[in-house]
């Protein structure tokens, strides 16, 4: 596939960015086919295709990564990240509040956190409960 | 696979299949252009195994249709 000048199509670069991009797209979809399947075998394959085009999408971007055709996105800032782990608990101790409210506190939040506990749960059992 | 498990397709089903048949059949048709124009061994390599895992997929689509053949009603229902 040359042009009439003899140089390539297109470079190797912006080939594998079609593809990459295509598989992205692929996996997306095969998620969807998936959530949206009533047989069992029909899910299962979807499911299949899902985990295996999702491996050969990190493949490729590896090896693009490796011969440098792909730019990684700059970091986040400190700042931006702090924030964001601000904002992130106190949606976690609004919610928490919420589901003891709705539940009285049966259950709620009994599977171990990976996070360090924080004044929302030391307060859980002193709290008043409706409901 | 068990028969068992098995059901007739729904629409929405038939269609993904479709799709995502089209989808790998973009796939092997990029790859395998971008093999045959790439001057980089490296580069030939990583579509030439790509290439084998969408036509697998391909595959299992495809099956997938057979054999579901015989569960399609053929009159609407």
């Amino acid at each position: 596939m040359y042009a009439q000048n003899g140089t390539p199509f297109m470079a190797d670069e912006d080939l594998l960015n079609t593809v990459l991009a295509d598989l992205k797209r692929t996996v997306r979809e095969y998620t969807t086919a998936a959530t949206e399947s009533n047989c069992p075998t029909v899910r299962r394959v979807f499911n299949d295709l899902t985990m295996d085009t999702l491996r050969l999408q990190g493949e490729l971007y590896n090896q693009m990564s490796q011969m440098n055709m792909y730019t990684a996105p700059g970091k986040a800032l400190r700042q931006d990240v702090d924030k964001q782990i601000q904002a992130a608990q106190q949606t976690q101790q609004k919610c928490q509040q919420f589901v003891r409210e709705k539940t009285g506190g049966a259950g709620a939040y009994n599977q171990a956190s990976n996070v360090p506990l924080h004044q929302a749960n030391v307060q859980h059992n002193n709290g008043s409960y409706y409901m | 696979m068990q028969s068992n498990q098995m059901q007739a397709l729904s629409g929405k089903e038939l269609e993904y299949i479709a799709d995502s048949i089209s989808n790998e059949d973009l796939l092997i048709k990029q790859l395998a252009a971008t093999a045959g124009t790439t001057q980089n061994s490296t580069v030939q390599g990583i579509c030439v195994q790509q290439i084998q895992s969408h036509t697998h997929h391909m595959d299992m689509l495809v099956q997938l249709l057979h054999q579901h053949q015989q569960y399609a009603p053929t009159q609407p229902q």
